[in-house]
């Protein structure tokens, strides 16, 4: 090896160090915009609010539970955490079913009310919640299902329906119909080809399916405002609003009633972000 | 035969008897402003516990909201014609279309006579709700300037409770030198200073007969008596009364600004006293009771150079509750609504209210010996205004007080002049009159 190349060499590893290093302190920097409001929050919420209003940045002189236990207890906590976790897995369980289904029959099937079909459920994707919420209040009392939790999962899963179809459609058309046609040929039916083939190419749609159905109706706030009035049928959001008064003065209730607000989809970042990376980024190559 | 015949007639006698005598179950839907954050609130929540066990007969489906959300619901529930049998709301700014609507009952022909006789004058005036009639009760007058002062800085200083705007002016250079803030004002959210400063400031300079004009047709904004309010803001700012930082200052500072003894005065609203007092969960509090007695007090702005209404301070009739127009009149649910009403604005509810700071009751007869001095210093200072003045943000449409909150906001920055924004108010003005037409 040369002088040269030596040199050369020995400037691209100082190079390839330079990206690098800079890459990591960007990506810090980043990661501590991110971190800092969480972490500001959790500190803040186990201080009384007299100690907060003086001294918004120290630790606390001595940590206290009571905001969490207040929080807990006036949000009804125990009711809402339970109706949410109810309206986010039968929404997402829905959605899931009824748009592989779908997308199934608009991708492979061709029929002439295919395509209207298929439009008429895709117009879903430009209409803003706000157009939709006295329409489907009305409705819902014209149906008696205001005030069950009937009517939020119906209005939970059509409303996730355009988008759901939209990914599962487009995916599955990627799916070669020579399968589909090869298979009719051997004698299945459309259900066993959507078991046996169709399903099983589908996971990563139905990870990003997932993943956005559960954060979306998690956090869901407008339309449960409009469809139910009884606490008992009231998810998390809702009960977390009740603490956020533009006069507030109990600022330790308000930090302990957003952290536990915060903490479910944090953890279930931690637990799945393997998996919601991986689903994300093959639901965007393969959609 | 005999037997059957007497066995039906019992029959029929005890399911008689049971439809007179059983007591009819009333459900009634309610819409309550609930901020979980406000003082008070869990004592709030086992009152209505309380009444809902008291009255077996009666079934409360309450629902709570605050902010956006309340209204939005609010909106809903108009568009729908379906308001909830009781509901709180306000006697007009975002009740407006509630009031305008006639959603809600006269409540002056509703609730008992002795109860609304306990209610000052001011509070019952129909003409002071949108709808002209009596359609929530206020449970408090809201006072939304009150100069919150810290008596011992000053007096630790060499200084006294100003009582011209130039002697305010005078204490500026001194205090500074010690780097204490002369007021605290939290004029990062626009509405700060039009509610709790600048309304007084246009009651006193150009009255409310100016704004009625206006409103009328009969006079601009951009008349003289407004642009001098205007320009006495601008005032306040080149004389350092208020700093221009303070229009980087959060809402939610200022109270630990003020109790830490960074600034000698504080001009908020009535309600602010609240974050003061002690709080329930830690039994700490922001200003001890002892201190609030001893080394603060509750005063009015000074009096201001020109002023036609000395000592004015700006007022809004408060939130209540109203009831359903819809309910029919002198049904079991409208009965039931009273009853809830009326223990709503009972003795036992509005002590709770002045007992927990959520707020000052309008009702003349609440006292209490278990409230903080300031707590006690608030009703002192309702006693000592002179005179009330309109809260512009309660007269003018949102569509009109934008451009004053924001044109406030900017004579602060410097990037804008009073004469500008006071073309600005009546531009927008004169387009939403045309709107109404």
């Amino acid at each position: 090896m040369t002088e040269e190349k030596v040199y050369t060499s020995h400037l691209g590893q100082i190079g390839d160090f330079l990206i690098k290093f800079f890459s990591y302190v960007i990506m810090t920097v980043f990661a501590l915009l991110t971190i800092y409001p969480l972490i500001w929050l959790m500190i803040n919420s186990l201080k009384p609010t007299p100690e907060f209003q003086i001294s918004k940045l120290s630790f606390p002189a001595s940590p206290t539970f009571a905001n969490y236990t207040g929080a807990w207890k006036i949000g009804d906590f125990d009711k809402l955490i339970g109706n949410s976790l109810i309206y986010t897995i039968g929404t997402t369980i829905g959605v899931i079913f009824l748009s592989v289904l779908a997308g199934f029959a608009f991708a492979k099937i061709k029929r002439k009310a295919t395509k209207p079909l298929y439009a008429s459920f895709i117009i879903g994707l430009t209409l803003t919640t706000q157009s939709l919420m006295i329409p489907l209040f009305l409705e819902a009392n014209l149906l008696h299902i205001y005030n069950t939790r009937f009517a939020v999962l119906l209005i939970y899963i059509g409303s996730g329906l355009p988008m759901g179809l939209y990914l599962c459609t487009e995916f599955i058309k990627s799916v070669p119909d020579s399968l589909v046609e090869s298979s009719r040929i051997d004698g299945a039916g459309y259900f066993r080809i959507f078991l046996s083939i169709i399903l099983p190419m589908t996971v990563p749609v139905i990870t990003v399916l997932a993943i956005l159905n559960i954060t979306a109706t998690w956090n869901e706030f407008a339309l449960i405002n409009i469809l139910v009035s009884k606490t008992e049928l009231k998810s998390l959001p809702l009960g977390i609003n009740k603490f956020s008064g533009t006069l507030s003065s109990d600022y330790g209730k308000q930090f302990a009633a957003l952290t536990v607000g915060m903490l479910p989809m944090l953890v279930f970042y931690l637990i799945f972000r393997k998996q919601i990376t991986k689903g994300v980024a093959a639901g965007a190559v393969k959609g | 035969m005999n037997k059957k015949i007497i066995a039906i007639l019992m029959v029929a006698l005890v399911a008689f008897a049971s439809g007179v005598f059983a007591q009819e179950k009333v459900t009634l839907n309610v819409l309550n402003y609930a901020d979980a954050t406000q003082a008070g609130y869990s004592d709030e929540v086992a009152l209505w516990a309380k009444f809902q066990a008291d009255n077996p007969d009666i079934t409360i489906v309450k629902e709570e909201l605050n902010n956006e959300p309340f209204h939005q619901k609010v909106a809903t529930y108009v568009a729908a014609g379906q308001m909830p049998d009781v509901f709180y709301s306000w006697p007009g700014g975002r009740s407006t279309a509630v009031q305008k609507k006639h959603l809600a009952k006269d409540l002056s022909k509703l609730l008992p006579k002795d109860l609304l006789a306990l209610w000052p004058a001011a509070a019952l005036n129909p003409k002071a709700q949108d709808s002209g009639y009596l359609s929530e009760l206020p449970r408090a007058i809201t006072y939304t300037s009150v100069m919150y002062t810290n008596v011992k800085l000053l007096k630790d200083n060499g200084l006294a409770i100003p009582k011209t705007y130039a002697e305010l002016k005078r204490m500026v250079p001194k205090l500074k030198a010690k780097g204490i803030i002369p007021v605290a004002m939290a004029n990062k959210d626009t509405w700060v200073m039009q509610s709790c400063l600048f309304s007084t400031i246009s009651g006193r300079i150009a009255g409310d007969a100016f704004i009625d004009q206006v409103l009328a047709g009969k006079a601009k904004f951009t008349d003289k008596p407004f642009v001098a309010a205007l320009t006495f803001v601008d005032t306040l700012y080149k004389d350092g009364v208020i700093s221009r930082d303070s229009i980087q200052t959060p809402y939610g500072d200022v109270p630990g600004i003020f109790a830490s003894g960074k600034a000698a005065f504080l001009i908020d609203g009535d309600w602010r006293q609240a974050a003061f007092l002690t709080d329930k969960t830690s039994g700490t509090a922001l200003i001890s009771p002892a201190a609030q007695k001893s080394d603060f007090a509750l005063v009015e702005f000074p009096a201001i150079p020109g002023e036609k209404n000395p000592g004015l301070i700006s007022a809004v009739l408060g939130t209540g509750m109203s009831i359903s127009a819809a309910i029919p009149a002198g049904s079991a649910k409208a009965k039931a609504a009273v009853k809830l009403l009326t223990w709503w604005y009972g003795k036992e509810w509005t002590t709770m209210g002045l007992e927990t700071g959520a707020y000052i009751p309008a009702r003349k007869d609440i006292k209490s010996d278990k409230v903080e001095p300031f707590t006690t210093m608030m009703s002192a200072y309702y006693a000592s205004v002179p005179k009330t003045g309109y809260v512009l943000d309660g007269v003018l449409d949102a569509a009109v007080c934008t451009p004053l909150n924001d044109g406030l906001q900017q004579i602060g920055l410097g990037t804008k002049t009073p004469a500008a924004v006071a073309s600005d108010m009546q531009a927008a003005f004169d387009t939403w009159k045309a709107a109404q037409k």
